[in-house]
């Protein structure tokens, strides 16, 4: 079979992440399959492969998209498929899901830049304080602040809301780490914890001026808790049936669902090191 | 069928209130500006979520705002096209007149018509944000004319069996579009939202009326 993957100049610049795309490459070709790095430019070449495996970041606004509903039209099996990246890159559009589906998760609102008293009251009542204010199109930690009190709220809300009708916030949930659980065809394919660095409080954390990444802990995917698992595979179902990656805190109510991301980063030495045979699984659901 | 709109005096929601609520029926979504992260979109995504039939639908709406997938589809479809042609730099092989449309998250009226080969390599490089998104290329045969379509209905007569075709096949209740007139025969070249200002709401009002009735 002949595979494309499409990826960006970026992809190869971290040195864990084109080692993963190598071994991507050299799994696909030990099994037997062509397998292609794609760029911008080679979009039109699209029909001419059998399958597309997107590894360049993906949103609705760019060209990954594209490329995935294109190579959806002409019958290639996708990862990511556009539905995927349609959901899964717009927080407004999860929040609505869980809330369809009761995924359970910190309470969390849309805030179009209601700034009545009323509702900032109600804002605070209903999510306590501090809150998470997120956009719509949140990635890798970015475009995500806390705000402790009513006057941050306002800020960083009309800050944001130049850029996006609707926002999401939510209730603040401390935690050390996040559960990383990685979904393949609804099943579990590679578990992680994703530490929150010192001094901060998301994974990828501002800390005296420098953005500061927290370690990955690989864990055996065997070791998933049934709960962690149930929940996991009950909202990759809601999305597809691709590649996912969610993000979960553990708290003493239970597993809250952060986000559920397509196009989730596979690293060398990081997702990997437990669960060796990530690459293979995923060359196989290309595929079949 | 629920119909949620700003703008149309028949409408039973107005999208704000909409998205704060389950949804149970079908929904018809008028909106003159279907573009990612704006209400138009989210209107439909959130019906999509509650897995009820919506008009567009957002495969429909990314379908059509793409430049890419709208030329792909419409081909597809025998709508007319003349072919695009994906640039992120400038090259040798280029000719002009050119139409260019930008393929980038961040731009709205984005179409230049460039007639000098001169010219081509800055605008190439301006719209691809020096390469970094790529740029649609079409090339210029005929009178560019901007039109809006509304229901099937242009605001030019001359192209209203196109808007028909257009909306049988794209089913975007309002938009504008950029097309070509050359030798008698319109050809598709863009499609973009259209400014409030310029949809006849008459027409819209008209149609949905007619909707309702048959309903």
């Amino acid at each position: 079979m002949k595979i494309a993957c499409f990826v960006e100049a970026y992809n190869f610049d971290d040195k864990s992440e084109r080692n993963a795309l190598l071994k991507f490459k050299s799994t696909a070709e030990s099994m037997g399959h062509l397998f292609e790095f794609i760029f911008k430019e080679d979009i039109t070449r699209i029909p001419e492969y059998d399958a597309l495996f997107i590894r360049a970041t993906t949103d609705p606004s760019n060209s990954a998209y594209i490329v995935s509903r294109l190579a959806e039209q002409s019958g290639l099996k996708v990862i990511d498929d556009p539905r995927s990246i349609r959901t899964c890159s717009n927080k407004a559009i999860l929040h609505d899901l869980f809330l369809k589906n009761n995924v359970p998760s910190p309470r969390s609102l849309l805030f179009t830049g209601d700034y009545s008293q009323e509702n900032l009251d109600s804002i605070f009542k209903t999510l306590g304080c501090p809150v998470v204010i997120k956009t719509p199109y949140t990635r890798f930690s970015s475009h995500v602040e806390k705000a402790g009190n009513e006057k941050e709220l306002i800020e960083i809300s009309k800050k944001y809301l130049r850029k996006s009708k609707v926002l999401i916030i939510q209730e603040y949930v401390q935690s050390h780490f996040d559960w990383r659980v990685g979904i393949l065809r609804n099943k579990v394919l590679y578990l992680c914890k994703y530490c929150i660095p010192e001094g901060g409080w998301k994974v990828k954390s501002k800390i005296n001026g420098k953005n500061v990444w927290g370690d990955t802990i690989a864990v055996p995917r065997d070791s998933i808790s049934p709960e962690l698992e149930n929940i996991s595979i009950s909202l990759s179902k809601c999305v597809g049936d691709g590649l996912y990656g969610l993000d979960v805190k553990e708290t003493d109510d239970g597993y809250k669902v952060i986000e559920i991301n397509d196009n989730p980063s596979i690293y060398d030495g990081y997702e990997d090191t437990i669960d060796t045979d990530i690459y293979e699984k995923i060359i196989n659901a290309l595929v079949s | 069928m629920i119909i949620v709109s700003e703008d149309e005096d028949e409408s039973d929601s107005s999208p704000l209130l909409f998205l704060r609520q389950p949804v149970h029926d079908s929904v018809l979504n008028i909106n003159h500006d279907y573009r990612y992260l704006r209400m138009g979109y989210y209107v439909s995504a959130h019906a999509e979520t509650y897995g009820v039939e919506v008009t567009p639908d957002c495969t429909e709406i990314m379908d059509a705002y793409r430049n890419p997938l709208l030329i792909e589809k419409a081909r597809r479809y025998g709508l007319p096209t003349n072919g695009y042609r994906l640039v992120t730099k400038p090259k040798d092989d280029l000719s002009t007149p050119v139409m260019l449309l930008a393929v980038n998250p961040f731009t709205n009226n984005s179409m230049k018509i460039v007639k000098s080969g001169s010219k081509l390599p800055g605008m190439i490089k301006k719209m691809s944000m020096d390469s970094r998104f790529p740029v649609s290329l079409h090339p210029v045969r005929g009178e560019v004319l901007e039109i809006i379509q509304m229901f099937g209905e242009s605001s030019n007569d001359e192209t209203s069996e196109f808007a028909r075709r257009f909306f049988e096949i794209f089913n975007i209740p309002i938009c504008k579009l950029i097309v070509q007139i050359d030798d008698g025969n319109v050809i598709l070249n863009h499609c973009e939202p259209a400014l409030r200002k310029e949809v006849k709401w008459d027409i819209v009002h008209e149609k949905v009326h007619k909707i309702k009735q048959s309903i």
